[in-house]
């Protein structure tokens, strides 16, 4: 099939998936609503954000994918990411109460940092790849999951932190997961990377944390 | 009281909560969806419907959106960026902002796809208030519209002084908002407002100031940067003025309104090749049927007719079907084409790809004239002099400066010379804000029928007869005859409704009169409405703004 052909294709269902999560998400505001619908509408979410992930990856490996960077207010776009996270929204729906905070007692902003709490990145790519490691931090959450940043010159530090089982004997996540029907992991983490990379470098881990759990660190270089 | 100090002690901590917000009412606020694909339409004007908004307007063209704008304001307008149309999103914004059609109340989003996206995030000018890239989940988009509806919030005090046109109290309101030290977004957005009464005031000293604090917070504003080469250039001083817009030409090689400002400096100069050429370059950075035009016109005073032809036309074909359609470009490319010779070539421009305008006022008048020159030029002499005299019967007070030019020059070209001079005195005298450009075209047009002679003549006469009456009224006035004084300032009215000197003079006039009079009703709406008038002819003009001061204070508002 001809390129241009396909990619107009695939468009055109990455466009109607979104139109389907409309309809799905309005017909959840009624109040006699089945339980159903409410799983179609997560299931429909959940299709599109892999579908949109693996586009995006997919542009990255055929070096298209480039940065608007932006000057953005970072503790405002935490706020907006976590306020807007469909997968806060469902884990919150699940049952499964899992409380996502930000620990602003662990931000910190190097004093060297000209511009404190401003830094220019992609907001929606960060926002992709932010929102794909908070989705697997609160599949493996028992109650808690936090996030923060860390602020230094020419970089930002994104940490998700989860009160899980953490990283077993030393295999990644993406292998972990790779059983779990619905899991991207893997399609996350190489999206995680990839927004790094085009940023100018930057790495992404998960590791456990020091007490319990794992904890997932994407640090981005940001022009000062 | 008490509770705005809450709310806005809420607002200054951050301490709002993050998904429900108890002081953004989404059921008092009006929204206007475009969008030119019915499914993504509605499904936006759903999702505003969930957060309580009830009044959601839908179009899906630019067109019809400017009309619902033009009668009705809105809070929020959620626009597509691919309009499929004629006008792209970025068209309308772009003539929503310098046509100045959007009030600062009005948030507005541009609805991008991924392809877009970057070139609207780019826009450094006419940049939306905020972008969003669809689709856009519900709570994500509420998220979004809750930080501009905040800032919105916070602004209000500022906003709602500046759209009375209450500037001094503008800076006030600026002033307090800044004391209460909001986060740096919202202080570089107070400081632009506050920037923007010191602008209508002619204030350029507190100007200067301003930016100078926007500077220490953020030096890669370009609009701080803009507005203090704007200042420069009011302050006359050009040469800063040049240096500064150069500077941001060479770090942000987009900003068209550097250009813009850089032809006006070149204009002011004499230097219209230059000014041409600075024109050229904006149009090539974001094509639109006005720039087109400016530069058609510019290369026509200039002589260059193909490039102004070239210009004409495309500014034809850009607007063509739009919300931006001019019958006027018609009218242009067929005195362009007349004056190259192509007499047939504006024959056909006028009759046939014209035909749809209907011939009343002053574009009845100029298309008649225009016809006149192209069908003296083919030979049909009758037919020629039969269209100049239905042209000099379509004539009225309001026939505009252009109408009369052509009309001049159709005349003069039939051997009516006294007519001729007549009608370019009284366009001329019709010029008001537009003096100098009129006075180009009249320039030109005697120069092309041989009259250069007269052009001194015609000028000054057509100034004059108001002049003369002008200055008999500022003499009456001054010795507080003020009945006598105002019969002079209608008579020069009555020569031309919209001369700025007259209007300045009845203005003056009735303030004086107000003083002494102590209020008379009649007097006072008299007053109202010549700056009103004035307001609108002449925006932000240093005299007007000054007559509003003391309008103020003599009726103490």
């Amino acid at each position: 099939m001809n390129p241009a052909l396909s990619a107009l294709v695939i468009h055109d269902i990455k466009n109607a998936l979104a139109l389907l999560e409309i309809d799905l998400e309005q017909l959840n505001h009624r109040p006699d609503m089945p339980s159903e619908a409410y799983q179609a509408y997560q299931r429909c979410i959940e299709l599109k954000s892999r579908l949109i992930n693996f586009l995006t990856l997919y542009r990255h490996e055929q070096s298209a994918l480039r940065p608007n960077l932006h000057e953005v207010v970072v503790k405002e776009f935490l706020a907006d990411l976590i306020a807007a996270s469909q997968s806060v929204l469902m884990s919150s729906r699940q049952g499964h109460h899992v409380a996502v905070r930000i620990a602003s007692e662990r931000i910190s902003i190097a004093p060297a940092v000209k511009r404190k709490g401003c830094a220019h990145f992609d907001e929606y790519l960060l926002d992709m790849a932010l929102e794909s490691a908070l989705n697997n931090a609160l599949r493996y959450a028992k109650q808690q999951v936090e996030i923060w940043f860390e602020q230094q010159p020419g970089k930002l530090c994104w940490y998700i932190a989860d009160d899980g089982p953490g990283v077993t004997m030393a295999t990644e996540r993406k292998q972990r997961s790779a059983a779990a029907p619905s899991a991207n992991t893997g399609l996350g983490l190489a999206l995680c990377q990839a927004v790094a990379e085009i940023h100018g470098g930057g790495t992404v881990s998960v590791q456990n944390a020091t007490t319990q759990g794992a904890l997932f660190r994407l640090a981005l270089h940001v022009p000062e | 009281m008490g509770e705005d100090t809450r709310d806005l002690s809420a607002l200054l901590t951050g301490t709002k909560p993050a998904i429900e917000n108890e002081y953004i009412r989404f059921d008092k606020l009006s929204a206007l969806v475009i969008d030119d694909i019915g499914a993504m339409r509605h499904a936006i004007r759903s999702q505003l419907q969930a957060l309580g908004m009830n009044q959601v307007s839908v179009t899906n063209n630019a067109d019809e959106a400017l009309r619902i704008v033009t009668v009705k304001s809105f809070d929020l307008i959620l626009c597509d960026y691919n309009l499929n149309h004629a006008s792209s999103g970025q068209h309308f914004l772009e003539h929503l902002r310098s046509e100045k059609l959007l009030s600062a109340r009005t948030i507005f989003i541009m609805v991008t796809a991924e392809a877009e996206y970057a070139y609207v995030a780019n826009a450094v000018e006419y940049s939306p208030d905020d972008y969003i890239l669809k689709p856009c989940p519900e709570k994500k988009l509420r998220a979004r519209l809750e930080r501009q509806f905040d800032r919105r919030a916070f602004l209000m005090p500022v906003i709602d002084a500046l759209e009375a046109k209450r500037y001094a109290r503008a800076i006030t309101e600026s002033d307090r908002l800044i004391a209460l030290q909001p986060d740096e977004r919202w202080l570089m957005q107070t400081l632009r407002l506050k920037a923007e009464a010191q602008l209508a005031l002619h204030d350029t000293g507190a100007l200067f100031a301003t930016y100078q604090q926007a500077l220490q917070i953020r030096d890669d504003a370009p609009w701080v940067t803009m507005g203090i080469a704007r200042a420069h250039f009011m302050a006359r001083d050009m040469d800063a003025a040049t240096r500064i817009a150069k500077e941001l030409i060479a770090q942000h090689p987009n900003y068209v309104a550097a250009y813009e400002l850089l032809a006006q400096i070149k204009t002011k100069q004499g230097d219209d090749s230059a000014a041409l050429e600075l024109l050229q370059a904006s149009a090539q950075i974001l094509p639109s049927a006005k720039r087109y035009r400016a530069i058609s016109e510019s290369a026509f005073l200039l002589g260059q007719l193909d490039e102004a032809k070239l210009q004409s036309e495309k500014a034809i074909r850009l607007s063509t079907g739009s919300m931006v359609e001019r019958s006027d470009d018609y009218l242009a490319l067929a005195q362009i084409q007349t004056d190259q010779g192509d007499a047939r070539g504006a024959i056909n421009t006028l009759e046939k790809n014209a035909r749809k305008y209907v011939e009343t006022g002053s574009f009845g008048i100029a298309k008649n004239a225009i016809l006149a020159q192209a069908y003296y030029d083919v030979g049909a002499t009758d037919k020629a002099k039969k269209l100049v005299e239905r042209a000099q019967r379509l004539v009225t007070p309001q026939t505009d400066s252009a109408a009369l030019t052509s009309l001049g020059k159709a005349a003069i070209k039939n051997g009516n010379l006294i007519l001729g001079l007549e009608v370019m005195t009284r366009a001329i005298e019709a010029s008001g804000a537009e003096r100098q450009r009129v006075a180009r075209h009249v320039t030109k047009a005697m120069q092309d029928t041989g009259q250069a002679a007269k052009i001194a003549e015609v000028i000054d006469a057509g100034q004059r007869r108001i002049m003369i009456l002008v200055d008999e009224a500022a003499r009456l006035m001054r010795s507080a005859h003020f009945e006598d004084a105002y019969q002079k300032v209608l008579a020069a009215l009555a020569i031309h409704d919209e001369n700025i000197e007259a209007l300045l003079a009845a203005a003056q006039l009735h303030l004086l009169w107000m003083k002494q009079d102590s209020m008379n009703d009649a007097i006072v709406a008299r007053a109202k409405g010549y700056l009103a008038t004035l307001d609108k002819l002449v925006p932000n003009n240093e005299r007007v703004m000054g007559f509003y001061r003391f309008f103020n204070e003599l009726t103490g508002t």
